[in-house]
């Protein structure tokens, strides 16, 4: 019976979409300037817009078609982070007709369907910031592997505690203890730490996405490691959860926290002087990337197998088996965060 | 024993504590407090939903609750767009007001609706939770003005530890000092003889589900007044703790049964396991298996318990 319910409630809720695409494509047909063969239509999308991370991305997409006389630009997105909208998106465009679609996804499965139709259809579909299933796209645009964050984290932190000889002693505090991203990192995380000996790390905590547990893990890290130093807050929870703790427990200075983050996120911890550096990519010159590689690819430039490619003013860009790599991390202190509003 | 369910909670912190202590030498000393603070988000609620659990119902939709509630008075007070900047004089009573409301909402659906209330507040749990995540838009919010960071943080005098013992207290004196509290028992206990005793089951149950919003908006409060940052994780997963405090904490889940001092000590245990194994030399791995720990704590405390009845009605008869 419920089956029955819903199998009718999909149909007619596809039959409703479908319906609204139609005259939204038909409508397009008549007024925007159809692109022509050598005229290349791409559509961005984000895992959701409004928020300044992903609006930052769009600003260097656009910069990057205005670049490119042959592009056009389409930006959009859901408002909340919702795969089933992002699909109803990708539905539309494929009506629509554009040649790319770059997509930042907000799950892989539920994504896969509409990314295939829209390569049946003729589409180029890229994926960028967070990856489709691999065989629903013919490029990721990588904006930093796992290696360059983890390893960047530790680097950053040697380096703000005194360089290659930096002496003391390092907490990572986590997600959960099966989120992968933050696994991946930690491994590399490890790896790098060995290369300086006297930082020793001496507890690794999984507060899972709670606020609270990443306080209270970070509360009691400090007082039971009266040598501690610095800590690793790896997650978008436990990196605040671990600055407000270092400065509730009056170690503002003492202890220095870093992990990744947008600058506005992080940016009282900054000016407070619990962070001394918050690591990131170049959020501007990933959409920028995106836009030259989704433009190469259409057009042929950039084919499977390649090993580089030019990109504008970023110069020439890694491509390592059907990733494009953007890179480099980007550092914000006190001396730059004000430069960057996302 | 009357105070059996106390007395084993009260052994297990003792435990502990000499557990910790073997640690680290100064561990009472210097995490009692901490630890106090820690637990007052879920001390608070508790107050609240162990009132309803006596009742004869349940409210499973505290997690969400709070997290729109902080989402929402992190959006009226933050000083940075998209918060609106309102001083957060202001901006809390709207938050309890709003708080209140919502619980008052849940208990109309309950009492009116007749839905069951595990059904009823299931369904908030996971609507409360949509409510959130699109009043937020995905990112955190940060950037709270001083004075109501004052109240999460206050340097010399825990202004939150200090409310939280007062609500407290309230509780205690209102469960056993007042008519209203032995009112509340008595729809948990025995309908059919409350109902002839006059009392309204539907006014009763109202109260204390709109109580419970009313303390759900205080905990979110004091929540984002300590934290300073609020997320879309915000609250997740509060519910179950809640619950299993009351419920360790000796309130019989079928109502009608059950102390306040009991779900307070549950509250500091539950709160402490986390810090006592942060002191414990428990190496990388061995913290992966935190959760796991705990729940065998609760397991113990519990089961422990109910031995130690056994044995002794096993003796009487």
């Amino acid at each position: 019976m419920n089956k029955w319910l819903s199998l009718i409630g999909l149909s007619l809720a596809s039959l409703l979409i479908t319906g609204c695409s139609g005259s939204d494509s038909e409508r397009d047909d008549g007024t925007s300037t159809r692109p022509n063969s050598d005229r290349i239509t791409i559509a961005l999308l984000p895992k959701l817009k409004g928020i300044a991370y992903f609006t930052s991305c769009a600003e260097g997409a656009q910069q990057a078609a205005d670049e490119l006389d042959n592009v056009e630009l389409i930006y959009n997105g859901p408002t909340t982070a919702s795969a089933d909208k992002q699909a109803q998106m990708i539905d539309k465009w494929r009506l629509q007709g554009v040649d790319v679609i770059a997509v930042a996804a907000n799950d892989p499965a539920v994504l896969s369907e509409s990314l295939k139709k829209a390569q049946d259809a003729g589409i180029t579909v890229i994926t960028w910031d967070a990856d489709a299933q691999a065989e629903d796209r013919s490029f990721f645009v990588n904006q930093a592997t796992a290696e360059a964050i983890g390893g960047g984290m530790v680097d950053t932190m040697a380096n703000d505690l005194g360089g290659p000889d930096a002496v003391g002693e390092v907490a990572i505090i986590s997600a959960t203890a099966t989120a992968a991203n933050q696994n991946e990192w930690m491994k590399h995380m490890e790896t790098r730490l060995q290369s300086y000996p006297n930082l020793k790390l001496v507890a690794t905590k999984f507060p899972g996405e709670d606020q609270n547990a990443a306080f209270q893990d970070s509360q009691d890290l400090i007082k039971k490691h009266p040598n501690l130093k610095g800590i690793f807050g790896i997650s978008s929870v436990s990196f605040p959860g671990a600055a407000e703790a270092v400065k509730q427990a009056g170690k503002t200075g003492e202890i220095l926290v870093t992990g990744l983050s947008t600058p506005n996120d992080m940016q009282p911890y900054v000016k407070g002087g619990e962070v001394k550096t918050v690591v990131l990519w170049n959020t501007q010159d990933l959409g920028y990337l995106t836009v030259y590689a989704a433009a190469a690819i259409r057009s042929g430039e950039l084919q499977p197998g390649a090993t580089e490619f030019t990109a504008g003013r970023l110069g020439k860009k890694q491509v390592s088996g059907d990733q494009i790599l953007l890179g480099d991390i980007l550092l914000f202190t006190t001396e730059n965060i004000d430069q960057f509003d996302f | 024993m009357k105070y059996r369910r106390e007395a084993s909670l009260l052994i297990l912190v003792a435990v502990l504590s000499l557990l910790a202590t073997l640690f680290d030498g100064s561990f009472v000393r210097d995490n009692t407090l901490d630890i106090l603070i820690n637990s007052i988000p879920t001390m608070i609620i508790s107050c609240g939903v162990m009132l309803v659990i006596i009742t004869g119902e349940i409210d499973i939709s505290v997690g969400s609750l709070l997290g729109l509630l902080a989402a929402i008075l992190a959006l009226l007070c933050s000083t940075v767009s998209p918060g609106l900047g309102i001083h957060p004089y202001l901006a809390i009573p709207i938050v309890l007001t709003i708080g209140t409301l919502i619980g008052l909402g849940t208990g109309c659906l309950v009492v009116y609706g007749r839905v069951p209330s595990i059904i009823a507040t299931l369904g908030l749990l996971i609507a409360l939770d949509g409510a959130q995540d699109w009043l937020m838009g995905g990112g955190d919010i940060k950037h709270f003005p001083q004075q109501l960071r004052n109240l999460g943080t206050g340097t010399k005098l825990p202004i939150n530890l200090i409310f939280t013992i007062l609500v407290v207290v309230a509780t205690g004196l209102l469960c056993r000092k007042t008519a209203l509290g032995r009112r509340i028992y008595a729809v948990g206990s025995n309908r059919s003889a409350a109902r002839l005793a006059g009392i309204s089951e539907a006014k009763i149950k109202l109260f204390v589900f709109a109580l419970t919003g009313l303390l759900t908006a205080m905990a979110a409060t004091l929540w984002v007044a300590k934290l300073g940052n609020v997320s879309t994780s915000t609250g997740a997963g509060l519910e179950l703790k809640v619950v299993t405090c009351v419920v360790v904490g000796g309130i019989a889940i079928r109502g009608g049964r059950g102390r306040l001092l009991g779900v307070v000590l549950a509250v500091i245990l539950i709160t402490m396991i986390r810090t006592v194994l942060n002191f414990m030399d428990l190496g990388s791995e061995a913290v992966k298996w935190q959760r796991a720990i705990e729940g065998v704590m609760i397991l113990v405390a519990v089961t422990s318990d109910h031995f130690s009845q056994r044995q002794q009605s096993g003796g009487s008869s």
